[in-house]
């Protein structure tokens, strides 16, 4: 698969503050592409960067083809966008937020065919504040949907969210997967990493400090002589919350 | 164009459906518009006019009937003391006594009019007098009424209204709503469409400067079936002249959602701003009532630009000729207001060291 994302020697500082430290890494076409690290390590900037939002400080990125630098609007006729905080227009019906958005990619849009991706049919005539936070969540992605992208940024798509709302949300990314759109996301679960990507960066203080598949990754890891005591556990307490609750999502 | 279209109907409905802002916009406009208006401050003035009836009329009783039908006069009857001392307190101009074949006209130091009406009565005698000689007058004076629009006070409160209203609604709607994008991430958000920024305010300000129109309208009907009020001038004038005093409020209203930074503070900045104007930009009173080194300072307001400029046209029904220093004024500061707007508001974020 060629690299839909090609990024070099990315750096971006804020005033004295270092975000991204000289950053390189590529993003296969279709792949779910996963950033990692904890609070400040420069994921939300590397990918605000990626999304045309912020100009690095240096560096080359190349989206699709296209110098971000150069034509950002380009890029972002051809991404689809999900950001930390996910908040839209008040007022508006769910049906009439995404024709909206649709509108601002100079596109008419069937409404009820992406609110039914993200399964939010029911609550097309409510509005955006009435949703719960895996609603507001999925309405983010078909928000994110509406101009057919070729890549779609998720940032911490499922921050805050309960168990069967994350698995809600990773049935719906590995969906969008399947009908070709590369993923690029970032998380501070690795379990949902594991799941969900095909490859994973590690940042730590603004550099990548691994890259590769996450099963590659274990691997490296214990072949370094890595070993933890082995807990013979056929399920953990989250297989037993989900036993005990369901996968049903609760909204 | 397809994508302006589509944003300003999104932001039309958004307006409409945000029953706080309506409230505010047309609702309690139009209240203090029917408080003003039945207050009525502009009742014609009636004189107190006492007359005792303690001692009898005798020959002067039917020259009491006549006066008594004066519609510029209120009658009060009493004993002589009773209307003397209602006199003492000023409550009557003059207290007329019959005694005898005189009339003894008692009248008030402190009430100007005191003297006004003696003549006015003295005058009436002469004529009945004359009349009941058969002599005709030498000299008659005919009145005609020249002021034939006499401005009533809610003719004059109507256009600053219209203005104040239409002010109110350009600052706060924009500066309320753009300082939420702002706060929520919207802004952010919209910054990653391909649509140009200046596509979303363009949207919505045209669906402002629909609603500042329909405002102007909704006064203008108001006024004609409430108050029966007339308006002399130009409607192509007026809509012009509220237009341009809609954009100048619309760049303060970006203006100051450029320097909030959280919702809490944009009626803080708004009201500094907009409160002083309330009072100094024409709307309850003339900015010509003011002390001479206070009208300085009111007539270049950006609001008493607008209200002269509505009032002008309505009451006077003047034209471009007569208005063009207003209109001429709105341009400057709507160029000043909205040049700041583009220097403080802004989609992205700045960037904190």
């Amino acid at each position: 698969m060629p690299n839909i994302i090609e990024v070099k020697d990315l750096y971006k500082k804020y005033g004295d503050f270092t975000a991204v430290d000289h950053i390189s890494f590529s993003v296969k076409e279709g792949e779910i592409f996963g950033i990692l690290g904890p609070n400040g390590a420069g994921k939300t900037t590397t990918l605000e960067i990626l999304e045309g939002l912020k100009l690095p400080t240096s560096g080359s990125i190349v989206v699709d083809g296209i110098d971000v630098q150069k034509h950002p609007t380009k890029v972002k006729a051809r991404i689809g966008v999900q950001l930390q905080a996910s908040n839209f227009f008040e007022a508006l019906t769910l049906v009439e937020l995404i024709e909206t958005f649709g509108a601002m990619y100079g596109r008419e849009v069937d409404a009820m065919k992406l609110l039914e991706q993200v399964q939010l049919t029911d609550k097309a005539k409510n509005q955006a504040k009435e949703l719960s936070g895996g609603q507001r969540q999925r309405l983010s992605i078909a928000i994110g949907l509406v101009n057919d992208p070729r890549i779609l940024f998720l940032d911490e798509p499922t921050t805050g969210l309960d168990p069967q709302a994350r698995r809600n949300l990773w049935d719906l990314i590995g969906g969008i997967k399947k009908d070709g759109t590369t993923v690029v996301i970032t998380t501070h679960y690795m379990d949902e990493a594991e799941v969900l990507c095909d490859r994973v960066a590690i940042m730590d203080g603004g550099t990548i400090v691994s890259m590769d598949t996450p099963r590659k990754l274990i691997d490296q890891l214990l072949a370094t002589g890595f070993s933890k005591p082995v807990v013979q556990q056929q399920a953990n307490l989250e297989d037993v919350f989900l036993n005990f609750t369901g996968h049903a999502l609760r909204e | 164009m397809y994508t302006t279209y589509r944003l300003t109907v999104a932001s039309i409905k958004m307006l409409v459906r945000n029953r706080q802002a309506l409230f505010f916009t047309l609702l309690m406009p139009l209240f203090i518009m029917l408080i003003f208006g039945y207050i009525g401050f502009d009742k014609p003035q009636t004189i107190d006019v006492g007359i005792a009836t303690s001692t009898p009329a005798g020959a002067s009783e039917a020259f009491l009937e006549q006066i008594k039908k004066f519609p510029t006069f209120t009658i009060h009857e009493g004993s002589l003391a009773e209307e003397k001392t209602a006199l003492d307190q000023g409550n009557r101009a003059v207290v007329l006594s019959p005694e005898g074949g005189t009339i003894v006209a008692y009248t008030s130091a402190s009430k100007p009019e005191s003297q006004a009406v003696v003549a006015a009565l003295n005058q009436y005698i002469s004529s009945a007098t004359l009349a009941g000689a058969h002599i005709s007058p030498l000299i008659t004076i005919e009145t005609r009424v020249v002021n034939a629009h006499n401005l009533r006070y809610i003719e004059f409160l109507l256009p600053g209204l219209i203005a104040l209203s239409i002010m109110q609604m350009s600052v706060f709607s924009v500066a309320f709503v753009f300082t939420q994008y702002k706060e929520k991430g919207v802004l952010k958000r919209l910054l990653a469409t391909p649509m140009r920024p200046l596509q979303f305010v363009a949207a919505n300000a045209i669906t402002r400067l629909l609603v500042s129109v329909l405002q102007a309208a909704i006064f203008i009907v108001a006024g004609l079936l409430l108050f029966h009020v007339t308006v002399i001038g130009s409607y192509w004038l007026l809509a012009l002249s509220v237009i341009l005093g809609s954009l100048m409020f619309l760049g303060l209203g970006f203006t100051i959602s450029g320097l909030a930074k959280t919702t809490d503070s944009v009626p803080v900045f708004a009201n500094l701003v907009v409160f002083p104007m309330m009072f100094l930009g024409g709307t309850f009173f003339a900015v010509s009532s003011m002390p001479a080194w206070l009208q300085v300072i009111a007539k270049l307001l950006p609001l008493t630009y607008f209200s002269t400029a509505v009032r002008e046209i309505m009451t006077k029904g003047s034209g471009l000729a007569i208005i063009w220093p207003d209109l001429l004024g709105m341009v400057v500061w709507g160029i000043i207001l909205i040049t700041l707007a583009t220097y403080t508001f802004s989609f992205q974020e700045r960037e904190a060291a």
